[in-house]
This record gives structure tokens, C-alpha cells and sequence, in this order.
């Protein structure tokens, strides 16, 4: 029998050179065949519908115009879902403590790494929900999520910008990095040197949003994928995110790096899974974890370090 | 007293919600208070259209001969075919009031249990109101009125959606 692997299609039919940034070209036969191999046949017949040329690469305009059809619907889940009033939640707190510890005046900035069609970014230009001394910028690998983003930040005359380019290599330097359904992208491994990165820039924290890895994910997103989003590649990609996501144990090893505090908020237990759909993991300077605490008052419960998890497996018997 | 006033409102209602499921989804700007409203007005008025449909077959039904018995076969068959609408309408009526005015984590509550799940739902809750239409001594007119209406209801969305929303704004 075939082992599931979970791919996401959208990580398949795009690639870019991460040296130059440069995209290249996805034959469609190949992208089919890795699919099929992860015992994926309904993915791989969504892929062998869209359009190629006559050699089988795959046609990169229709690809990023679905990509941004689909980041659009993806962005109604993120506005049904409230993703900028959580997200505010806990920033908002953040920059209370960082704004009251002295060693740090402003212009503050904040960065989204892997922000699509950079919803987050434009809506906190529009609602001014962080103050105006906070600078926003949205990164993505994507460069026709960028172009769009750009534009449309642009059509409403939107205090922000977007930057083409490669989450572990940070090109814009930043007080707090923040990403939301972003991390489920990168293995454990890769999330650990994610992690690391941030926190050997001079930034002060992360914030990083990613789905709840309860044992309702998979399902609710199944349902609620269904219900919002059109192509059969968003609803795939969906489900698929929400069964790859981390789970509270291994985001609080991955963010426990040199320099940072990790914290993690709204673990397992702690929350209702039909009322957290996106949670955080969070990295902070150790001086910040108590002005942070107490900006968020008596949400700060929620708030737990790896301490949380007890020893590590076998440590016990040791 | 007839069924047919609450429930041309009910379908009317619902294709203006309709419009705008239509083009949720298609538009990424922030700010879309105008569209929204826009897309609900198209959905209003395509789904005037579409429900003459359901009005136009109750009055052929009505110019029959047996015109009292078929009255009052459709005026039942209508009561039956309300009720599990209005209680569909009221389950979307408290999720969108749970998700308006409480804060995020119960919104969500209402997005996830209520709102989403629900509109997975319309075609059984149009099934159940034909089939109660039928059980509710409305027979095979009320059945036929209300399999039009709700065909009518359920193809707001897409028409709207093809006419107007198919490519991203
Ligand atoms: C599921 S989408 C989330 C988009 C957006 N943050 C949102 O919440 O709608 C994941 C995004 O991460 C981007 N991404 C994946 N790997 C990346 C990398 N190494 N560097 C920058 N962006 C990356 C993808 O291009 C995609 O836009």
C-alpha cells in the first residue's frame, strides 16, 4: 500500500531559483508523478488538468492567475475567520511592551513573511490597528502574489509595500517578523533554522500564526473549505494544510532558539478547537516576556514555554 | 392568511445573501462595503427573476378547474414547506448574530459551526421544505411549486456568480 505523504499542489507547480529568485520551469508529468507517488490521485488529476504546452511545462501565466484566484478566496477564509483582530490580539500587546521598554524607540517595523496576497499587511495599513509609528511590509516567494498584493495596496492608496524573496534569507530587516498559515510549508528541521534566523537579526520578536493541530483541523477545514472555496486546488490544499500542521510540541522545541523566549499561545488544552482555528508561536527577547505579560493581562494565562511540556520523552527515565 | 408573502421575502432575502456569497471571494481589496452591497443587489435582482418561476407555476396551477381544492392544497403545502426554512433562517440569523457582535473567538464559533457548515446545507434544507411541503396536505402541486422555488433559490448564486464574478475584480 501507498504511504500518504501530504503535498500541497500550490508548493509543486511553481518554482523559483532560490539563488536569483529566478522562476522555473514545473513539467506537469513530473509534478503528476509526485503526487501519485504520495498516494495522491485526486491532486494529481487536478494538475494534469491545468494547461501546459506541448513540451508539458506547465503554462506560468495560468498558473499565477489560478494562484491568485485562489489566494483571493483564501483571503475571504482569513476575513470570515477574523485572522486580523487575532493576529491584533497579541501584536498589540507586543508592541506595548516593546514600546515600553525604553532601550527600543521607534519607527518600529513589521514584516510578514510569506504574506500572499499580503491581506494581513494591507488590512493593518487600512485599520492603523498597530499606531503609525509601525512600518508594514509583506515578503513572499511568490512573485505574482507580490505583484498583486502591490497592486492592490496601491488601488486603495495603502501605507505599506511587498518584497519578493525567500523567507529564511530575510531581506528586509524587522522588529517583529510575523507569518500566518505559513509554517505547516516547512518541515521540522527546517522550521528549527526558521526560527534561528529571526533570531540572530537584530529583531525583537515573532509572531508566527499557523493552524491549530487539533484532531478537528483536518475536518473543519475540510467542511469550511468546501463551503468558501470555489477551485478544487484551494479546497485540496486546504485540507492538506491543516493535516501537516505542527503540532504544539514541536513549534515549542523548533522556537526554543539562542536569544528568544518561546512561547506559544493558546496550546491544547488551553483553548476551544471550534474557537482557534490559527494559533501562534511566538519568539521574544527574555527581557520583553514580562512587560508582554502584562500588556496582555489576563489572556497572558494562555500564554506557556516550552516548561509547558514537561521533560522530554525519555529524559524522565534518564 | 397565505404563506406566500413570508416566503417570497424568505427567497428574496436569501438572493440578496446569495449575491454576495457570489462575489465573496473575488475580490481582494480591504475595503469592500460597496461591492458587497453592489453584489447583493444583483443578487436581489436575479432572484426577483428567478422566482416568478415558482409564481408564474402556482397561478397555471390556480386557472385549473378544482381551483378552491388546489388553493388550499398550496396555501398548506406552503405553511409546510416554511417551516424548516424559517428554522434554517433562524439558525443563520443567530450564527450572524453571534458572529457581529461578539468578539473574535465566538466569531469564529459562528463561522465554523454555523455559517459555514450551513451553507453546505441550503440544498437539504430545500429538500426538507418540498418534502414537508408534500407531507403538509400540499400533494404533488405543492411539491411541484416548491421544487421550482427552491430551484429558483439555489441558482441565484451561480448565475450571479457566472455573470459577474467569475474572473477575480
Ligand atoms: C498558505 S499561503 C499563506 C499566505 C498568506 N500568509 C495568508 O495567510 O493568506 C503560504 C505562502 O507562503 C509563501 N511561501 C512559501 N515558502 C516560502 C518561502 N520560503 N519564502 C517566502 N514565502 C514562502 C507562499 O508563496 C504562499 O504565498
Amino acid at each position: 500500500m501507498l504511504r500518504v505523504r501530504h503535498l500541497e499542489i500550490s508548493d509543486l507547480i511553481t518554482a523559483v531559483d532560490l539563488a536569483d529568485g529566478r522562476r522555473l520551469p514545473v513539467r506537469r508529468d513530473e509534478v503528476v508523478r509526485q503526487l501519485r507517488d504520495s498516494g495522491d490521485e485526486p491532486a494529481a488529476r487536478i494538475v494534469a488538468g491545468l494547461p501546459a504546452d506541448r513540451d508539458g511545462t506547465l503554462d506560468p501565466d495560468a498558473v499565477d492567475r489560478l494562484l491568485i484566484s485562489v489566494h483571493t478566496e483564501l483571503q475571504r477564509l482569513s476575513e470570515e475567520l477574523r485572522i486580523g483582530n487575532r493576529l491584533v490580539h497579541l501584536l498589540g500587546p507586543l508592541f506595548t511592551a516593546i514600546r515600553a521598554d525604553g532601550g527600543h524607540p521607534g519607527p518600529y517595523r513589521l514584516v510578514d513573511i510569506g504574506c500572499g496576497l499580503g491581506y494581513l499587511v494591507r488590512w493593518l495599513a487600512a485599520t492603523g490597528a498597530l499606531g503609525p509609528d509601525v512600518e508594514l511590509i509583506g515578503v513572499d516567494l511568490n512573485a505574482a502574489l507580490v505583484g498583486e498584493a502591490d497592486r492592490l495596496a496601491r488601488a486603495e492608496g495603502l501605507d505599506c509595500r511587498f518584497v519578493h524573496g525567500n523567507a529564511f534569507e530575510l531581506p528586509e530587516a524587522a522588529t517583529v517578523y510575523v507569518s500566518t498559515g505559513v509554517l505547516h510549508h516547512f518541515g521540522a528541521a527546517a522550521l528549527a533554522g526558521f526560527f534561528r534566523t529571526q533570531a540572530a537579526s537584530p529583531a525583537l520578536a515573532f509572531c508566527h500564526f499557523d493552524i491549530a493541530a487539533t484532531s478537528l483541523a483536518p475536518i473543519g477545514a475540510r467542511v469550511f473549505h468546501r463551503a468558501r472555496m470555489r477551485h478544487p486546488l484551494g479546497r485540496h490544499d486546504g485540507v492538506v494544510s491543516a493535516r501537516r500542521a505542527h503540532d504544539d510540541e514541536t513549534l515549542l522545541r523548533a522556537a526554543a532558539v539562542p536569544g528568544m523566549r518561546a512561547l506559544l499561545y493558546e496550546p491544547r488544552g488551553l483553548s476551544n478547537p471550534f474557537c482557534t482555528t490559527l494559533r501562534p508561536i511566538l519568539g521574544v527577547r527574555p527581557q520583553l516576556e514580562p512587560p508582554l505579560r502584562q500588556a496582555l493581562g489576563r489572556a497572558s494565562r494562555r500564554l506557556v514555554g516550552p516548561e509547558h511540556l514537561g521533560p522530554v520523552r525519555g529524559e524522565a527515565t534518564r | 392568511m397565505t404563506p406566500a408573502v413570508p416566503l417570497m421575502l424568505l427567497g428574496l432575502v436569501d438572493a440578496a445573501f446569495s449575491g454576495f456569497r457570489a462575489y465573496a471571494g473575488r475580490d481582494a481589496r480591504i475595503r469592500k462595503a460597496r461591492g458587497n452591497l453592489r453584489a447583493a443587489g444583483r443578487g436581489l435582482a436575479v432572484g426577483a427573476a428567478l422566482l416568478l418561476a415558482p409564481t408564474l407555476a402556482a397561478a397555471l396551477l390556480l386557472a385549473t378547474p378544482d381551483r378552491a381544492r388546489t388553493y388550499a392544497a398550496l396555501t398548506s403545502g406552503g405553511w409546510g414547506f416554511l417551516l424548516p426554512l424559517a428554522l434554517y433562517a433562524a439558525a443563520v440569523l443567530l450564527s450572524l448574530a453571534v458572529y457581529f457582535t461578539l468578539p473574535f473567538r465566538a466569531g469564529t464559533l459562528a463561522m465554523v459551526i454555523g455559517l459555514g457548515p450551513l451553507t453546505l446545507l441550503r440544498p437539504v434544507a430545500v429538500a426538507t421544505a418540498c418534502l414537508a411541503a408534500a407531507l403538509n396536505h400540499g400533494g404533488a402541486p405543492a411539491l411541484l411549486v416548491g421544487a421550482i422555488a427552491g430551484a429558483a433559490v439555489l441558482c441565484v448564486e451561480p448565475i450571479v456568480y457566472r455573470r459577474w464574478y467569475r474572473e477575480v475584480q
